[in-house]
C-alpha cells in the first residue's frame, strides 16, 4: 500500500518535470546558449569570419571605456530610462486609480481609448510620430497657429527635442499597458480594505501609501523591471523615428550595438557581444535592485 | 505500467504533433511564396534562396540579388534579354529583389559570420564602398573575375579602383556615381547668372552667389543629407584629396579637408546650403519639394530631379566647384556585381557579365532607357542612346557628358572604414553648424575614428 | 428618502467631473494618434508633410499604390501565419511550464524558475549573433521556424501562468487523481478550459509581440517572400524617396488586426491580467 502510493507519487513528480521539460529546454538552448557564445566571442576581435583570441583576453571590455559613442549612448539610454519611466508609471498609477472608481462611468471606453497604443507596432508608431513631428509637420503648423512658436521646429533634427519626441512617443506607447497591469492588481484588492481604513479615519493619500502601494507591490515591481529592461534594450524607436540622430545624439545602446554588427560600422562582433553583455549586466542588476526593494513577495 | 506507457504516448505525440504543426506552416509559408511571386509576375522562378543554387547548377540559370526596381533591375533585366537575344536562347537570370541595398549588405555580412555562403545567390549588386572590406572579412565568399573576357580598360579607372583587390578584378561595374551639379537655369537667369557662370568657379564664389539666389528667389542653391558625409567625401574627391592617408585618418592635417569642411559650415549658415535630417527629407522636402536651384549628387540623383515635372526644361548640368576654381569631378554611390563562393557555375556568370556589362551596348542602351542607370563604360556612352538630348535638361546630351566627366574622376585613397567615416563626420558637421568649434569637432571625429579602427 | 439619494448620486457624479475632464483628456491624446494615421491614409504625402489632419480624397490611390509597389498581401499573410504559428505553440508550452511549476513545485522548480527568469534579462541583440549561426545551420532562414524559435518559451509568459496557476483549485486535481485520470489528461481536460481568460490575455500579449516584431525577423526573414508587415513598413520608410499617404496606410494595416484582436480579447484579456497580478 505504502509502495503504492509512493510510486504515484513519483510518477507525479516525473510529470511535473515533463510539463517544465520544452520550456526550460528551449528557453537554454534559445537564451543562454547563444549568451555563453556571445560572451566568448566577447573575448574575441577580428572579422567575424575569422576571429582570434583578444590580446589580452580582456581588450574589448576595457576597450568601451575609452569608446565615446558608447558612452554616449549609455548617457541617452539612461536619460530615456530616468525620465520616461517615472513618468509613464506614475501616470498608469494615476489612471489606475482614477478608473478604479465605482461610480465612473464609461469606464471601459476610457480604458480601452488609453490601452489602445499598444496595438501599435513599434516601427508604425515611430513612423507615426515621426511624420507628426516633421519639420512642416502638424505639431509644427499647430503650434504656430497658436502663436506659440515664431518659426519651425526642426523637432527631429535638435538634439534637445529630438530627445524630447522620443520620450513623448515611449509614454503615448506604454503607459496604457502599464496601467492595465495595476487595474487588474487594484481590482484584486478587497473593497472591505478600504471601508475599514475609511472606518478607521484614514485619508485618501494615508490610504493610497498604506493599503495600495503595499498591496500593488507585486505588480508595481513587476511592472518597473518590465519598463526598465524595455527601455535598456531599447531600439526601434531609435532607428526609425530618429536614425540616432542628429550627430548620434539620440541614439540608444541595443542601437549602437546594432551598428556594430550590422549598419554602417564594420562588423565587429566581438566588441558587440562584448557591449551586449555590459547590457545584460545593467538589466540585471538594476532589476536584483528592484527585487530587493520590493522585497516581501509571499512565495 | 500503463499510465506510464500512456505519458510516454501523450509525451512522443506532443513533440510530434509540435513538428507536424511546423513543418505544416512551413509547408503553407513556402506555398505562400510561390502564389505572391507569380502574383507578382516580376520574379520568374519560385524556389526560396536557400534552394537556388542548387536548382541553378548545371543549367543555364544563374541567381541575382539587386534592390531597386525603378533602377538597377530593369539593368539586370535589359543584360539577361540582351543575352538570351544574342548569346544563348536557354539562358535564365533570376532576380531576387531586395526593398533596399542594405538588405543585400547585411545577407552578406550574416552569411560570412555564420560562414554558410549557400544562402547567397550567385551574383549579388552592392554599393562599391563595402567591396574591399567584404574581401579582406570574407575571402572565401567572392570568386575573382579577372579571367573573364573583358577589355577593363574600357572603364574609368576610378570605379575600378573598389573592385580591383590585389590587383585582381572582384566585381562587374553597373551604374555609374559620377557627380553632377544640376542647375535650375532660369533662377540663375533671375539673378544675371548662367550655367557657364558656375562652371570651373572656386566655393568663394559659389557662396557668394549663393547668397544672392537665397535672398533673391528663397531657394538653396544646394542641399544634402546631413546624416552622411557625402558632400565632404565629394569635395575633397574633387580636390584629389580623401579622408584616409596610409590606411590611417587622416583629417586634421588635411588642409583641404578642414577648408572643405568650413565652406560647408558656412554654406550651410548662409543659408546657400541646406542640411536636410535623413535621406527622404533631402529627396522628398528638398528636390521634390522645390526647395533647391541646385542639386549635387551622384548622377543617379536625376530621376529625383525629374520628379517635378512642371520644371522640365528648366535645368542643366555641370562640373563641381573646387577649392581653387578648377572643374571639379567626383563620384559617390554607383554600385557593381559580384560573384559570390555559392555560385556553381562561375564560368556562365562571367560569360554573362562579360558579354552585357562587359561592353554590350544593348545592354547598357536597355539599360539606360528602362532603368536610368548610366554606364562607365567609355564606348558604350558613345551610342546614339547616349547622345540624344535630353527634354527635362533643355535638349542638352546629359547621358554623354557624364560617361566622359566619369573619366576625369580622380582615383583616391579607399578604406573598410569609409561608413564609420562618414558617421563621425557627419555628426562634427552637425555639431559645428550648430555652433560648436570646427576644429574641435574634426579632432573629436579623427579620435573616434581612429578608436574604431583600433589604432 | 429617495431624493437624497439622488442629490448624493449627482454630488459624486458632480465631484468627479476633473476626473471626466483628465480621462477625457488623456483618452483624446491616446486616439489622436490613430485620427492622424487613418487620415494621412487619405492624403497625399505633401499633405501629410504640411500637417493636414482633415480626411483626404487620395484614399484609392494611396491604396492602389500600394498594392502596386509592394506585396501587402503577401506581407499580411506571413504576418498572420508566423504571429499565429508563435501564438499557438508559444501557450501550449508555456502553460504547460507554468503549470507545472506551480502544481508540483518542490523546492528544486522552484530554484530552476529563478534561473529561468535571468533570461528574462538577456538582450536581444547579445544573442542575435550566436542565434543566426544556430538558425542558418539548421537551414531555417526565410521559415516560420527561424521566426518562432527564440519566442515561444519565454519567461515572462511562464510567469504569468504560474501565478494565475494559483488560483486552479488543487481540489479539482486529487478529485480528478482518485477518479483515475492521468496527469496530462488533467492538464488538458480540466486545467486548459479552467484558465481560459488567462490564455486569452497570454494570446494577446503573444500575439501582439509576434505582429510587432521587427529586430529579429529583419535579421532572419531576408527573403522578401517571408517579409512581415512592420517590416513592408520600414522598407517603405527607408525607400528611396517616401510617400507618406501611402506609408501610413501600410501603417493602418499594420494596425488594424492587433487592434481587432484585443477589442474582441478585451474582457478575457483584463480578467486574465488580473490573476496574474493577484
Amino acid at each position: 500500500m505504502k509502495n503504492k502510493k509512493s510510486t504515484v507519487l513519483a510518477k507525479q513528480h516525473r510529470a511535473g518535470w515533463i510539463y517544465l521539460a520544452p520550456a526550460t529546454l528551449l528557453i537554454a538552448v534559445m537564451s543562454f546558449y547563444p549568451m555563453i557564445q556571445a560572451f566568448i566571442m566577447s573575448l574575441k576581435t577580428g572579422s567575424s569570419a575569422n576571429m582570434q583570441w583578444a590580446e589580452p583576453v580582456t581588450y574589448n571590455y576595457t576597450r568601451m571605456f575609452q569608446d565615446k559613442l558608447f558612452i554616449r549612448s549609455v548617457g541617452n539610454t539612461f536619460l530615456y530610462l530616468i525620465i520616461q519611466v517615472p513618468i509613464m508609471l506614475v501616470l498608469a498609477m494615476l489612471l489606475a486609480q482614477l478608473l478604479n472608481n465605482k461610480d465612473l462611468k464609461f469606464k471601459g471606453l476610457f480604458r480601452t481609448c488609453i490601452f489602445l497604443p499598444c496595438a501599435t507596432s513599434l516601427v508604425s508608431y515611430s513612423l507615426i510620430f515621426k511624420s507628426m513631428f516633421a519639420t512642416n509637420g502638424l505639431v509644427n503648423s499647430v503650434l504656430l497657429n497658436l502663436g506659440l512658436i515664431e518659426n519651425n521646429i526642426n523637432f527631429i533634427g535638435t538634439t534637445s527635442t529630438a530627445r524630447m519626441v522620443i520620450i513623448i512617443a515611449l509614454i503615448w506607447r506604454w503607459t496604457g499597458y502599464n496601467m492595465v497591469f495595476y487595474l487588474a492588481g487594484l481590482q484584486g484588492i478587497e473593497y472591505s480594505v478600504y471601508e475599514a481604513a475609511k472606518i478607521d479615519g484614514a485619508n485618501g493619500w494615508q490610504t493610497f501609501w498604506r493599503i495600495t502601494v503595499p498591496l500593488l507591490k507585486p505588480t508595481i515591481v513587476m511592472t518597473a523591471i518590465m519598463s526598465i529592461n524595455g527601455t535598456l534594450q531599447l531600439f526601434d524607436e531609435s532607428v526609425n523615428l530618429t536614425s540616432g540622430g542628429p550627430a548620434n545624439s539620440t541614439i540608444t545602446m541595443s542601437h549602437y550595438i546594432y551598428q556594430n554588427s550590422f549598419g554602417d560600422f564594420v562588423a565587429n562582433f566581438g566588441y558587440a557581444s562584448a557591449l551586449s553583455f555590459v547590457v545584460f549586466i545593467m538589466v540585471a542588476v538594476l532589476s536584483a535592485i528592484n527585487l530587493k526593494v520590493g522585497d516581501k513577495r509571499d512565495d | 505500467m500503463k499510465r506510464k506507457i500512456l505519458a510516454a504516448l501523450l509525451a512522443s505525440t506532443m513533440v510530434v504533433s509540435l513538428v507536424g504543426c511546423g513543418s505544416g506552416s512551413e509547408e503553407a509559408a513556402s506555398t505562400a511564396a510561390t502564389e505572391d511571386t507569380a502574383a507578382a509576375e516580376d520574379t520568374a522562378e519560385e524556389e526560396a534562396p536557400a534552394e537556388m543554387s542548387a536548382a541553378a547548377a548545371g543549367e543555364n540559370k544563374l541567381t541575382v540579388a539587386a534592390w531597386d526596381a525603378n533602377f538597377n533591375i530593369p539593368a539586370l533585366e535589359a543584360a539577361a534579354e540582351d543575352y538570351k537575344a544574342n548569346v544563348d536562347d536557354t539562358f535564365e537570370l533570376e532576380i531576387i529583389e531586395q526593398s533596399q541595398s542594405s538588405d543585400i549588405e547585411d545577407a552578406i555580412t550574416l552569411a560570412g559570420s555564420s560562414g554558410d555562403y549557400s544562402t547567397l545567390p550567385d551574383i549579388v549588386l552592392f554599393q562599391d564602398h563595402w567591396i574591399q572590406k567584404y574581401v579582406s572579412d570574407y575571402p572565401d565568399a567572392w570568386q575573382d573575375v579577372d579571367d573573364a573576357d573583358v577589355d577593363w580598360d574600357d572603364f574609368g579607372a576610378e570605379k575600378l579602383s573598389y573592385s580591383t583587390i590585389n590587383g585582381k578584378h572582384y566585381g562587374f561595374p553597373v551604374d555609374n556615381g559620377t557627380v553632377v551639379f544640376a542647375y535650375r537655369i532660369d533662377v540663375l537667369e533671375e539673378c544675371g547668372y548662367t550655367i557657364e557662370d558656375m562652371t570651373g568657379i572656386t566655393w568663394d564664389e559659389f557662396i557668394a552667389i549663393g547668397e544672392e539666389v537665397y535672398a533673391k528667389t528663397g531657394k538653396y542653391l544646394l542641399s544634402m543629407d546631413g546624416d552622411g558625409n557625402d558632400l565632404i567625401y565629394m569635395m575633397l574627391q574633387a580636390e584629389g584629396g580623401s579622408q584616409f592617408k596610409d590606411g590611417q585618418p587622416y583629417i586634421t592635417e588635411n588642409e583641404d579637408l578642414v577648408q572643405v569642411c568650413e565652406k560647408i559650415v558656412e554654406m550651410v549658415q548662409k543659408n546657400v546650403c541646406y542640411l536636410a535630417n535623413d535621406w527622404s527629407d533631402y529627396t522628398d522636402q528638398t528636390i521634390i519639394g522645390d526647395m533647391v536651384a541646385g542639386v549635387m549628387n551622384g548622377n543617379w540623383i536625376i530621376p529625383t530631379i525629374e520628379q517635378v515635372s512642371e520644371n522640365s526644361g528648366k535645368w542643366e548640368i555641370t562640373s563641381m566647384p573646387t577649392l581653387d576654381g578648377g572643374e571639379g569631378y567626383a563620384s559617390n554611390g554607383g554600385s557593381s556585381l559580384y560573384v559570390t563562393a555559392n555560385c556553381q557555375n562561375p564560368d556562365l556568370a562571367k560569360k554573362f557579365l562579360a558579354y552585357t556589362f562587359g561592353g554590350s551596348t544593348v545592354t547598357y542602351d536597355g539599360a539606360l532607357r528602362d532603368g536610368g542607370v548610366i554606364t562607365c563604360c567609355i564606348s558604350a556612352g558613345q551610342s546614339d542612346v547616349y547622345n540624344e538630348g535630353v527634354a527635362y535638361f533643355n535638349d542638352t546630351p546629359i547621358y554623354a557628358e557624364i560617361v566622359e566627366m566619369g573619366a576625369n574622376v580622380p582615383v583616391i585613397e579607399q578604406n573598410d572604414f569609409h561608413y564609420t567615416a562618414r558617421t563621425y563626420m557627419a555628426a562634427a558637421i552637425i555639431n559645428a553648424v550648430q555652433g560648436a568649434d570646427l576644429a574641435t569637432e574634426l579632432q573629436a571625429a579623427e579620435d573616434n575614428l581612429n578608436f574604431a579602427m583600433g589604432n | 428618502m429617495t431624493t437624497k439619494k439622488k442629490t448624493g448620486h449627482s454630488t459624486i457624479q458632480r465631484r468627479l467631473i476633473p476626473t471626466y475632464i483628465f480621462l477625457i483628456i488623456v483618452s483624446l491624446i491616446s486616439v489622436f494618434p490613430f485620427y492622424w494615421m487613418v487620415t494621412a491614409a487619405t492624403n497625399t504625402t505633401v499633405e501629410v508633410a504640411r500637417g493636414k489632419i482633415v480626411f483626404g480624397t487620395h484614399l484609392v490611390e494611396n491604396f492602389t499604390n500600394l498594392l502596386a509597389q509592394q506585396n501587402l498581401w503577401g506581407a499580411l499573410k506571413n504576418s498572420f501565419l508566423y504571429a499565429g504559428v508563435q501564438t499557438v505553440v508559444a501557450l501550449f508550452i508555456c502553460s504547460l511550464a507554468g503549470y507545472g511549476f506551480e502544481l508540483y513545485h518542490d523546492r528544486y522548480k522552484d530554484r530552476l524558475f529563478s534561473i529561468l527568469l535571468l533570461a528574462m534579462m538577456v538582450p536581444q541583440v547579445a544573442t542575435m549573433i550566436p542565434l543566426f549561426k544556430m538558425v542558418a545551420k539548421l537551414k531555417l532562414l526565410n521559415t516560420v521556424w527561424a521566426f518562432i524559435l527564440p519566442a515561444i518559451s519565454t519567461p515572462f509568459l511562464i510567469m504569468m501562468f504560474r501565478q494565475n496557476s494559483r488560483n486552479f483549485p488543487m481540489d479539482i486535481m486529487e478529485a480528478a487523481r482518485i477518479d483515475g485520470l492521468s496527469e496530462f489528461k488533467i492538464f488538458f481536460k480540466m486545467y486548459m478550459p479552467v484558465m481560459k481568460a488567462t490564455y486569452a490575455a497570454a494570446a494577446v500579449i503573444t500575439f501582439m509581440n509576434a505582429w510587432n516584431a521587427y529586430m529579429w525577423p529583419k535579421v532572419v526573414m531576408s527573403d522578401n517572400r517571408a517579409q512581415t508587415m512592420p517590416m513592408l513598413i520600414a522598407n517603405l520608410a527607408a525607400g528611396y524617396t517616401v510617400d507618406y499617404g501611402m506609408l501610413m496606410m501600410a501603417v493602418l494595416f499594420c494596425s488594424c488586426p492587433t487592434m481587432i484582436i484585443f477589442f474582441v480579447l478585451q474582457k478575457q484579456f483584463a480578467e486574465g491580467i488580473t490573476g496574474a497580478v493577484k
